[in-house]
C-alpha cells in the first residue's frame, strides 16, 4: 500500500469521526452527549493531523496532537464542571432549558423550561469570609466641633 | 564663626521647608503628637538666623559704600527661566544698562527670571518679625491644637506658610514675589479650611481664595504692564539691565515712567494689595477667615500674611512716588477701610470677629500711612505693621485662650467676668488692648501716632489730608471703644461660663501662656524702644526703595512740634474711648440698651457689617450664579443632547441583529459551521487572477 492510499484511509476515518461528531452536536440536546460529540470532532481533527504528519514525514503533526490531548483534558474538566452546575440549576441535562438566556422578546424554538416545582436537591457549602474585618475609626467619624 | 548673609538668607526659608517635608512625610505614621517638634525647632533656627542677619545688615548698612543708595545685597541661587530676545520693541522707559550711562538699549531684552534672594533693611526686619511671631504661635499651637486628629497636618501647613512668607519678603523679583504671594494664599486657604468637615470653614476658605483671585488678577496685570514698560521684573540691577527698584534707577529718577502708565501700574499693584491685605472693597474675606484655628488667625490673618500687601507697597515706593494720584487712592482706600473696620467692630458679638475687623481697620491705618507718601508716612506705616504684628497676635492668641477654656464658644454674650478664672490671659489681653487702643507707652501708641502725625504733616502741603487727619482721630476713638468693649464684656461683669466649657473651666496650659506673656512684654516695649532710639525709621530708611532721593526730598522732620501735639490729642481720644467703654459696659448694661434704641439705624448698619456681603451677593454673586445656571442648562440640554443623540445610533443598529440571539447552542454552532463553509467555498472559487 503506498503512502497516499494510507493517507486517504486515515483521512476518511478522520472525516467520519468529525462528521459524526458534528451531526451529534447539532442533533442532540443532552449536554453530556453534546460534549462527547465535540470531543469526537476533536479526535477527528487529531487523526487528520497525525495522518498528514506521517505523510509529510514530519513530527510536528504528532506533537500538535499531544498538545490537543492535553488541552482537551483540561477542557473536559471545565466543561463537565459547567454541565454539572447547569444541571444543579435546572435539574435537567436538556440544553434547550437554557435558551431562556436568549434576547428579550424573542420567541423560543422549543417549549421547554425548568418545571416550576423543581427544587435543587443539594445545598452547596459557602466559602467562609477570610481576613480581618476593619474596625471603624471613631476619631475619623467624630471631629472637633469647635474652632 | 558667624555665617555670612548669603548663608543666613538661604537658611531662613530652608529650615521651615525641611520641617514641612519631615512633618508631611513622617507626621501621620511616626511623629503623631510630636509633630510640632521639627517645626518649632526649625522656626527657632530661622528666628536666630534672622536676628543674626538683622545685626549684620545693620552693620553693613552703616558702612555702606558711598556710591550706593541705601544698602542691599542679593544671592543668586539658580536660573529659573530665560527667554532670549523676549521684548523686541524698546520699552517705554529707558532701561538703562548698568555700566553704560547711555540710555541706549540692547535691541531686544531677555526675559530672565533668576531665583534670587535679597537682603536689605526692610527684608531683614520683616524676616525677624515673621519668624518671631510664627515661633511663638507654633509653641502656642502645640498646646492649643493638642489632641486634634490633624495635628501633623496643621504643623506641616504652618511650616509651609513660614517658608512661603520668608521667601515672599526675601524675593528679589516680581515673578518670585507673585509665586510666593500665591503660596501664602494657598496656605491661608488650607488653614482656613483646616476643619474642612465644617461647612462654614470650607465655605470661608473658598471665599478667601476667590476674593484673593480678584486682587491677584490685578497684581498679575501690574506685572505685565511693568514688563512692557521697564523690560525687566528684577528689583535689583542684574546682568547689565537696571532693575525696577535697582540702584541705577534710584540714582536717576528720570528713569521712572510717569503719567498714566505709572498710575495704572500703581493702582493694579494696589488692587493686589487690597486682596491680600483685606482692604476695601475686597475686605470681606478676612472676617470669615476666622473659621480657621485661632493660632492661624493670629499668625496669618493678623500678623504676617495680611501685611504682605503693606510690604509690597512699601517695597514699590519709588513706583508710587511718580504717581501722586495713586498715593491719594492708597490713602483714601486705607482711611475708608480703617473707618469701615472700626464701625463694624463696634457691634460684633463674636470675639474673633471683633479682632478681625480691628485687623482690617489697622491695616487701613497702615495704608493711610503709605498713602501719605512722605518718608515719615511710609516708615510709620511699616512701624505700625511691625508693632501691630505683636499686639494683634497677642490679642488673637488671648482670644484663642479664652475659647480654649470656654469649650470653643466665641460669643461674648455667653461668657463674662473671666478675670479670676483666667488671670494670665486677662492681663496679657489687657496689654494687647492698651496697645491696640494706643495708650502711652504701649506699642500701638507710637506707631499709630506716627501715622496720624505724618498725615497731619502732609496736610500742610495738601489741605485735603486734613479730613483724613480728623477721620483718623475718629477711627482711633472707635478703636479704643470697641477694644475695651470686647475686653470688658469678656473679662468683667458677673462671672458667666457657657455649658460647653464644662464644670472646671480653667486657665490654659503653660505652652499657651508663655507665648502670651512674651508677646505682652513685646506689646509693652517694642514701640517705646524703637521710638526712643529712633531706630525703626532710621533703619528702614536704609532700604534702597526708601533711600531714594524723591522720598528723602519730602523728608520733613520725623519728630516735630506737631508730633507731641498729635500724641497728646490721640492719647486723650484713646482715654475718652476707654472711659466710654467702661461707662457703657461695666456694671449693668442698661445704657447700652438705651443707646442701641436711640441709634437703631446706625446699630443695624454696623451689626449687619454695612451689608457688604448682601450687596456683593446682589451685584456679583447672583448675576454670576445666574450665568452659571444658564451655562449649565446649555451644557445639560443642548450639548449633552447632541452627544446623547449620537449615542442612540448603535443601539438602533444592534436591535436589527437581536433576533439572532436565540439562546440555542446548536444554532450558534450551526452558524459557525456555515460561516466556515462559506469562507472555504469562497476561498476555493475566488478568481485568482
Amino acid at each position: 500500500m503506498d503512502e497516499s492510499a494510507l493517507l486517504e484511509n486515515y483521512l476518511i476515518v478522520g472525516a467520519l469521526l468529525f462528521g459524526t461528531g458534528l451531526v451529534g452536536f447539532f442533533s442532540r440536546r443532552n449536554m453530556i452527549v453534546m460534549f462527547l460529540s465535540a470531543e469526537m470532532m476533536l479526535q477527528g481533527v487529531s487523526v487528520n493531523l497525525v495522518a498528514w504528519g506521517r505523510y509529510h514525514n514530519d513530527w510536528g503533526g504528532q506533537m500538535l496532537v499531544i498538545f490537543i490531548l492535553t488541552v482537551a483534558a483540561c477542557e473536559a474538566a471545565i466543561a463537565l464542571a459547567v454541565v454539572l452546575t447547569l444541571f444543579h440549576k435546572s435539574g435537567s441535562l436538556d440544553i434547550a432549558i437554557w435558551q431562556r438566556m436568549r434576547e428579550e422578546n424573542q420567541p423560543a424554538y422549543v417549549d421547554r423550561d425548568v418545571s416550576p416545582d423543581y427544587q435543587p436537591d443539594h445545598q452547596w457549602p459557602k466559602l467562609t469570609p477570610s481576613g480581618i474585618e476593619p474596625k471603624p475609626d471613631l476619631e475619623e467619624i467624630t471631629h472637633r466641633a469647635h474652632v | 564663626m558667624t555665617p555670612g548673609i548669603p548663608t543666613l538668607l538661604i537658611l531662613i526659608p530652608a529650615l521651615p521647608l525641611t520641617a514641612t517635608i519631615v512633618t508631611a512625610v513622617f507626621g501621620r505614621s511616626a511623629l503623631k503628637q510630636n509633630s510640632h517638634r521639627p517645626v518649632v525647632l526649625a522656626l527657632l533656627g530661622s528666628f536666630v538666623a534672622s536676628l543674626m542677619m538683622l545685626a549684620q545688615v545693620r552693620q553693613e548698612s552703616e558702612a555702606k559704600p558711598s556710591q550706593m543708595v541705601g544698602w542691599e545685597t542679593s544671592v543668586d541661587l539658580w536660573n529659573w527661566a530665560e527667554v532670549p530676545n523676549a521684548l523686541n520693541t524698546p520699552p517705554a522707559a529707558h532701561s538703562a544698562s548698568v555700566q553704560g550711562i547711555e540710555h541706549g538699549l540692547p535691541a531686544a531684552l531677555p526675559f530672565r527670571i533668576d531665583l534670587t534672594l535679597r537682603a536689605d533693611a526692610l527684608t531683614s526686619i520683616m524676616l525677624a518679625m515673621v519668624t518671631f511671631i510664627s515661633l511663638l504661635v507654633a509653641i502656642y499651637a502645640s498646646g492649643y491644637m493638642h489632641g486634634d486628629r490633624g495635628y501633623w497636618r496643621f504643623f506641616s501647613y504652618i511650616g509651609l506658610f513660614v517658608f512661603s512668607m520668608t521667601m515672599l519678603v526675601s524675593a528679589s523679583n516680581f515673578v518670585l514675589l507673585y509665586v510666593f504671594w500665591e503660596a501664602v494664599g494657598l496656605c491661608s486657604y488650607l488653614l482656613i479650611g483646616f476643619w474642612y468637615e465644617k461647612p462654614e470653614a470650607a465655605a470661608a476658605g473658598k471665599k478667601a481664595f476667590l476674593v484673593n483671585r480678584i486682587g491677584d488678577f490685578g497684581f498679575a496685570l501690574a506685572l505685565f504692564l511693568m514688563w512692557t514698560t521697564y523690560g525687566t521684573l528684577n528689583f535689583h540691577d542684574a546682568h547689565g539691565i537696571a532693575g525696577i527698584l535697582g540702584q541705577t534707577r534710584l540714582a536717576d529718577p528720570e528713569l521712572y515712567v510717569g503719567g498714566g502708565v505709572a498710575t495704572a501700574i500703581c493702582l493694579l499693584l494696589m488692587l493686589g494689595a487690597c486682596g491680600k491685605s483685606a482692604q476695601f472693597p475686597l475686605h470681606i474675606w478676612l472676617p470669615d477667615a476666622m473659621e480657621g484655628p485661632t493660632p492661624v488667625s493670629a499668625l496669618i490673618h493678623a500678623a504676617t500674611m495680611v501685611t504682605a500687601g503693606v510690604y509690597m507697597v512699601t517695597r514699590c515706593t519709588p513706583l508710587f512716588m511718580v504717581s501722586p494720584d495713586a498715593q491719594h487712592v492708597v490713602a483714601l482706600v486705607g482711611f475708608v477701610t480703617a473707618a469701615i473696620g472700626g464701625v463694624i467692630a463696634m457691634t460684633q458679638t463674636d470675639l474673633k470677629r471683633v479682632l478681625a475687623y480691628s485687623t482690617i481697620s489697622q491695616l487701613g491705618y497702615m495704608f493711610l500711612g503709605l498713602g501719605v507718601a512722605t518718608l515719615g508716612g511710609i516708615t510709620s506705616g511699616m512701624f505700625h505693621l511691625f508693632t501691630h504684628a505683636f499686639f494683634k497676635a497677642l490679642l488673637f492668641l488671648g482670644a484663642g485662650s479664652v475659647m480654649h477654656a470656654m469649650g470653643g464658644v466665641v460669643d461674648m454674650r455667653r461668657f463674662g467676668g473671666l478675670r479670676r478664672l483666667m488671670p494670665t490671659t486677662h492681663w496679657t489681653f489687657l496689654f494687647g488692648c492698651l496697645a491696640l487702643a494706643g495708650v502711652i507707652p504701649f506699642a500701638g501708641f507710637w506707631s499709630k501716632d506716627a501715622i496720624i502725625a505724618a498725615v497731619q504733616e502732609r496736610a500742610h502741603d495738601e489741605p485735603e489730608f486734613l479730613y483724613l487727619y480728623w477721620g483718623a482721630l475718629v477711627v482711633a476713638f472707635l478703636t479704643s471703644v470697641y477694644t475695651f468693649r470686647a475686653f470688658f464684656m469678656t473679662f468683667y461683669g458677673s462671672e458667666r461660663v457657657p455649658y460647653e466649657a464644662g464644670p472646671n473651666a480653667h486657665e490654659s496650659p503653660t505652652s499657651m501662656t508663655v507665648p502670651l506673656t512674651i508677646l505682652a512684654a513685646c506689646a509693652l516695649v517694642v514701640g517705646a524702644y524703637f521710638e526712643r532710639t529712633e531706630g525703626f525709621a532710621e533703619f528702614i530708611k536704609l532700604t534702597p526703595s526708601l533711600a531714594y532721593e524723591v522720598v528723602n526730598s519730602k523728608n520733613v522732620e520725623i519728630v516735630s512740634q506737631s508730633h507731641t501735639l498729635v500724641g497728646a490729642i490721640s492719647t486723650l481720644v484713646a482715654l475718652t474711648g476707654m472711659g466710654l467703654a467702661a461707662f457703657l459696659y461695666l456694671g449693668d448694661e442698661s445704657q447700652v440698651a438705651l443707646l442701641t434704641r436711640l441709634l437703631m439705624p446706625l446699630y443695624l448698619l454696623s451689626h449687619g457689617k454695612l451689608f457688604f456681603d448682601q450687596i456683593y451677593n446682589v451685584l456679583f454673586v447672583w448675576p454670576l450664579w445666574t450665568l452659571a445656571q444658564a451655562s449649565y442648562w446649555i451644557d445639560r440640554v443642548l450639548i449633552d443632547g447632541l452627544v446623547d443623540l449620537v449615542g442612540r445610533i448603535p443601539p438602533k443598529l444592534a436591535a436589527l441583529l437581536r433576533p439572532l440571539q436565540t439562546g440555542m447552542v446548536q444554532f450558534y454552532a450551526l452558524a459557525m459551521v456555515w460561516g466556515v463553509v462559506i469562507l472555504i467555498f469562497t476561498l476555493l472559487t475566488w478568481p485568482t487572477h
